[in-house]
């Protein structure tokens, strides 16, 4: 064989190989190339939201959400979701400690996986919310996505009254939830609203619980009740050194009376009752005479909610007995955060007309000097704890998802 | 869950056409062979579907049946044609 019929030969051999190649080309069409990723995308995104746990969770989230912001359940959770049983129990009844158990559960048994059910037990705020509409929702959009949600509720929060050893009703509610057919004792977190952030607090550094909790979730809760009622008595909030105008609404003046109403002398309640009634908006101050009758103590209480001294708030924070100052300091998260252990979970409304935003501030910063494990996120969308459901489109997006990746730590354990 | 069989129903039809588009039909299917890959992506997502309800709950059944039938057009058919041509060649 000579060179010239040797080059000839390597040449065909070319062409012959070259051809499937440009055949396979020519069948990666744009459509069919197309039709392959979105294929892949399906994949992917299927397997994530069912197999792994983090998916699971967002699954519930992302259906949790728009039940939150619509204050109705959305249709996929209304197709796909759980039928609901509501259980209505009452611990303890008609002693001191009784508690008011909803149970909001599915009424099918758990699923092979993940096991046993998770539990949040919800601690509403002051007042009975058992039949608000938005945490009926939230307890029944919870049920359906196979989460146990239980509302507990007390005699004095249902009497707008904030008191210690309150937390004992949400550690009898723990305690009955590990045992709760279903449940995975290892999966039972805490979500508190308002001023209901005591009890849960409470319950969180108990020893008998506080190594089992999975989370502790608080929606505009407070801090400490002496800076409170700094803010209340100034009419003002102090964020990062800034002092700004913060007007309280007249529960939260209520709430602050009720809950050290009966260290006052009873001619001191009755004044102090009259002016700060259950009310949509504060009444008209208490005339200069009837001011004139209360005791140093009642009147220095007096003007600290009224707000018509700011300037001697301080001076009337001192006037307090120093039996109330040691309530106040009892009734204050403050006074027991170094002893709870679960990670905690910080919201709050930027806006919050009952407990001002410089509350949640002063909670991350006894947290971080702690290094306790903890989130916080900031909202513009609620009206205290409710979610304001006349928010615009633009807080909805800007909100939603840091809302989603509360709700999705939040549904994580049972996940 | 006929609402949700309905659904899976739907999804498995348009992943069946998506895997015909992405042409992952065995060559040796000639005819009728689309209308193969449409019928198993329909059964593949109820079996998906009924699955992830009875494993993971209902919320995750469409999740699942989304991914079992994406793997149930991918792998069925090359699993198909090839125990097909051992069963000719044996």
């Amino acid at each position: 064989m000579d060179r010239n019929q040797l080059s000839t030969k390597q040449e065909s051999d070319a062409d012959a190989s070259a051809k499937p190649v440009t055949k396979a080309r020519q069948n990666w069409t744009p459509g069919r190339v197309a039709a392959g990723i979105i294929l892949i995308i399906l994949l992917c995104t299927g397997g994530f939201l069912s197999l792994f746990p983090l998916g699971r969770a967002f699954t519930r989230s992302a259906l949790l959400l728009p039940a939150l912001l619509s204050d109705s359940a959305p249709a996929p959770l209304v197709v796909a979701g759980d039928p609901v049983r509501v259980t209505h129990l009452t611990l303890f009844p008609h002693t001191s400690r009784t508690a008011y158990l909803d149970i909001y559960e599915p009424a099918t048994p758990p699923p092979p996986i993940p096991g046993g059910r998770e539990v949040i037990i919800d601690v509403p705020g002051a007042g009975d919310n058992r039949s608000v509409p938005q945490l009926v929702n939230l307890s029944r959009s919870l049920a359906q996505e196979g989460i146990i949600d239980v509302n507990v509720g007390t005699p004095a929060l249902f009497d707008y009254r904030v008191e210690t050893q309150e937390g004992a009703a949400v550690v009898e509610a723990f305690e009955l939830m590990e045992h709760w057919p279903g449940v995975n004792p290892q999966h039972i977190g805490i979500i508190t609203f308002s001023v209901g952030s005591l009890s849960a607090y409470e319950a969180a550094a108990d020893p008998h619980i506080r190594d089992k909790i999975a989370f502790l979730a608080i929606l505009g809760g407070y801090t400490d009740i002496t800076s409170l009622l700094h803010d209340v008595g100034t009419r003002s909030q102090t964020i990062n050194g800034k002092t700004e105008r913060w007007e309280p609404i007249a529960t939260t003046a209520y709430v602050l009376y009720r809950s050290v109403s009966y260290l006052f002398s009873p001619s001191d309640q009755k004044l102090l009752q009259k002016a700060f009634p259950l009310t949509t908006s504060f009444p008209p101050p208490l005339p200069a005479a009837k001011v004139a009758q209360l005791s140093p103590v009642g009147a220095a209480y007096y003007h600290l909610l009224e707000g018509d001294q700011p300037d001697r708030v301080n001076q009337n924070i001192a006037a307090l007995t120093p039996q109330m100052k040691a309530l106040l300091t009892r009734l204050s998260p403050l006074s027991i955060i170094s002893q709870v252990r679960p990670p905690i979970y910080l919201l709050h409304d930027r806006n919050d007309p009952a407990i001002p935003y410089s509350q949640a501030l002063e909670m991350v910063a006894a947290l971080s000097r702690l290094h306790h494990p903890y989130n916080f996120t900031t909202y513009t969308i609620f009206s205290h704890v409710e979610i304001n459901l006349n928010s615009s489109l633009l807080q909805e997006l800007s909100n939603g998802p840091r809302l989603l990746g509360v709700l999705t730590r939040v549904v994580l354990p049972g996940s | 869950m006929l609402i949700l069989s309905l659904l899976w129903v739907v999804l498995g039809l348009i992943i069946g056409a998506l895997a015909n588009a992405a042409k992952l039909r065995p060559a040796s299917w000639k005819s009728r062979g689309w209308l193969a890959m449409l019928g198993l992506g329909v059964l593949t997502a109820l079996l998906g579907g009924w699955l992830g309800a009875w494993l993971l709950s209902a919320l995750f059944a469409t999740a699942t049946a989304v991914w079992v039938a994406v793997l149930g057009v991918a792998l069925l058919p090359r699993l198909i044609a090839w125990c097909s041509a051992r069963l000719h060649t044996g």
